[in-house]
């Protein structure tokens, strides 16, 4: 699904320049549930923003769904994106105006589906992550794991070929973050394939493989306790 | 474009930022009040120039003989230079294209007296086109005609004012009066829009006067009209060549400037439609320039919007938005605001100006101020034009925006 080869960043600083990602090789296969952990500095978060087509790599291949990336315009990734990615984010980023069902349904918008369609879809997902009975409310109203609850249904309601998630966890108290986990698991054993990025131990336990990065290589590679007891 | 989901985000943001959304759509709105109140003041001014004129036809030329200044083929300065009606055959022969209508006239004070009224008043044999030439008014009865030419018959047309002063309770149509010891028939009483000094005059057909005055022929004047598709330069240059031949026919000495005296409104309406036309660019810059500063403040604002919306569109792009999606969202807002507030300045110009014009009396220099549907057409594609131009650099600055770099932003 995700196919990394030699994969070098690095990012301008004055005249100089910070080299953060030295060369990654990494292969990602359908229906993975996979966690980057690395602290912060490490480069998991470049590798996201890579991997999620918001930021171009400066050498090296990569292979979304067995597509090179290369050369690819706003509008390109854009589709991209649209087609194969969803996104979830520490901070949630949802629009702050609009309201549960409306966050849900922005992605459907720019896939160009009807707006009955789009809010009937969107409802099914809100009810797939436990809050039907929240669609109209603003995101102000909710708490932050239901917020990160939206932000999935968001990600998920394009039905993406890879889940995304940065950090996903990283602004929720530990009994939400097993909620989401729990969720993001339920995710992955429907044959998603999700992504996760994290510094937290815990949270990388209930992956099925870690992936540990350190100055810009990986330095480790291994599955996990969970995944083996499966 | 018709997109609900687009206006609903459009009004919320117009909701979100209320003061903002209104100080820029004021100034716009206040661009184009302007540039409408100037136009239809210019407007105003020109129609009052022109009504100016209107007492009489706006495309006459009257033509007056006077005393020669020049000796010329054998004659002495200080001739008398008089026109008959075989002049007036002579322009008609031989100007059918550029005469619409023409007629004499005949000049003379009278006493007029009916049962123990008299009055004073000035008297003018004329030819049916005076009518026309002079847009003098029917109230009652009918205008001379051409019978009353041939048959040289004793009738007159009155004023309103020589009604008043001579009939004040009666009917004057049909009824007598007397006219330096002849007795005239009243057929018909007119008013004019000139001035009160115009209702004083009685019209009768020049052919019975011209009998009355020892059976001459002269005529006092000759008034005639242009044809009316002609321009102004086109009008100018019919009257330099009439007065030219009529120089010659007279043996009028070609330099004389005071034997024949040639008055062409063409050339007063030349300078005044030069004059307004000017002040119409003058205006039309002007409010441009005014709006233009409604423009850079929509601009100004929309990019500060754009800032503050940073992050939403690193969203909005994460999530698949496409630049031209981001664009069109920016760019409506803006076009929506300037319309809006647009029209609404105009509105209001145009309800004060309708306000103006029934309030304000007519005078001189100003008379009926109005906008016409050219101008309100205009001005409404300046405001969507003006909305684009506003919104493009934000729309395209916010279509720019790293998606990375937008969600960062905190």
């Amino acid at each position: 699904m995700i196919k990394i080869e030699k994969l070098h960043k690095s990012y301008p600083i004055g005249k100089d320049k910070l080299h953060v990602l030295k060369g990654i090789d990494l292969h990602i296969k359908e229906g993975e549930f996979v966690s980057i952990m690395g602290s912060s500095g490490s480069g998991k978060s470049t590798l996201l923003n890579i991997v999620g087509l918001l930021d171009i790599h400066d050498e090296g291949n990569y292979f979304l769904n067995g597509q090179l990336i290369k050369d690819l315009n706003e509008k390109k990734a854009a589709i991209l994106r649209n087609k194969f990615l969803g996104f979830v984010f520490q901070s949630f980023n949802l629009i702050s105006y609009k309201t549960a069902l409306e966050n849900v349904a922005l992605p459907l918008y720019y896939k160009g589906i009807n707006r009955k369609e789009r809010l009937k879809v969107a409802l099914d997902y809100l009810d797939k992550v436990g809050l039907k009975d929240w669609a109209n409310h603003l995101p102000n109203e909710l708490s932050g794991g239901q917020k990160q609850r939206v932000a999935i249904a968001r990600a998920l309601v394009t039905k993406p070929k890879v889940v995304l998630a940065d950090e996903p966890t990283g602004a929720l108290d530990s009994t939400t973050t097993d909620s989401v986990m729990d969720l993001l698991k339920d995710i992955n054993d429907e044959g998603m394939t999700v992504f996760v990025i994290t510094h937290e131990e815990e949270v990388a336990e209930q992956t099925k493989r870690i992936v540990r990065l350190k100055d810009g290589v990986i330095i480790s590679d291994e599955l996990t306790k969970t995944a083996k007891a499966v | 474009m018709f997109d609900r989901d687009i206006w609903a985000e459009i009004f919320h943001s117009i909701k979100k930022n209320k003061l903002r959304t209104f100080l820029t759509g004021f100034s716009v709105a206040w661009g184009i009040f302007i540039l409408v109140l100037l136009l239809a003041s210019v407007n105003g001014m020109k129609n009052g120039f022109t009504s100016q004129f209107n007492d009489d036809a706006t495309n006459s030329i009257f033509i007056s003989p006077a005393v020669t200044t020049k000796p010329y083929a054998g004659f002495e300065a200080g001739r008398k230079i008089k026109f008959t009606n075989e002049d007036l055959k002579y322009i008609q022969g031989n100007f059918t294209e550029e005469v619409e209508y023409i007629t004499p006239r005949f000049r003379k004070g009278v006493t007029a007296k009916y049962k123990k009224e008299t009055g004073t008043y000035s008297v003018r044999g004329v030819a049916t086109d005076h009518q026309y030439i002079e847009k003098t008014i029917i109230d009652n009865g009918r205008y001379i005609n051409e019978n009353d030419v041939v048959k040289k018959l004793k009738v007159a047309v009155i004023g309103n004012m020589i009604k008043a002063d001579l009939f004040p309770n009666e009917n004057p149509i049909g009824k007598t009066f007397i006219m330096n010891n002849s007795t005239y028939q009243i057929v018909g009483v007119f008013s004019d829009k000139g001035n009160e000094r115009e209702e004083r005059i009685i019209y009768v057909p020049v052919s019975t006067m011209q009998r009355l005055y020892k059976n001459t022929d002269q005529v006092s004047q000759i008034i005639l009209t242009y044809n009316p598709k002609y321009s102004y330069a086109e009008a100018i240059n019919f009257s330099d060549v009439l007065e030219i031949v009529l120089k010659r026919k007279h043996k009028v000495a070609p330099d004389d400037q005071g034997a024949i005296y040639l008055n062409n409104n063409a050339e007063g309406f030349s300078d005044v439609s030069n004059f307004t036309t000017m002040l119409t660019f003058i205006s039309i810059g002007v409010g441009l320039l005014i709006l233009l500063a409604g423009i850079v403040g929509i601009g100004n604002i929309l990019v500060f919007i754009i800032k503050e919306r940073t992050k939403e569109i690193g969203i909005r792009k994460a999530l698949g938005a496409k630049p031209s999606q981001i664009i069109n969202l920016v760019l409506l807002e803006s076009i929506f605001i300037t319309t809006i507030s647009g029209a609404g300045g105009m509105l209001f110009a145009m309800g004060l100006v309708s306000l103006i014009a029934k309030v304000l009396p007519k005078s001189p220099a100003f008379a009926d101020p109005s906008v016409n549907i050219t101008t309100v057409i205009i001005a409404g594609i300046i405001l969507v034009v003006s909305g684009v131009v506003a919104g493009l650099i934000p729309a395209i600055r916010a279509a720019n925006v790293k998606p990375i770099v937008a969600l960062r932003s905190d």
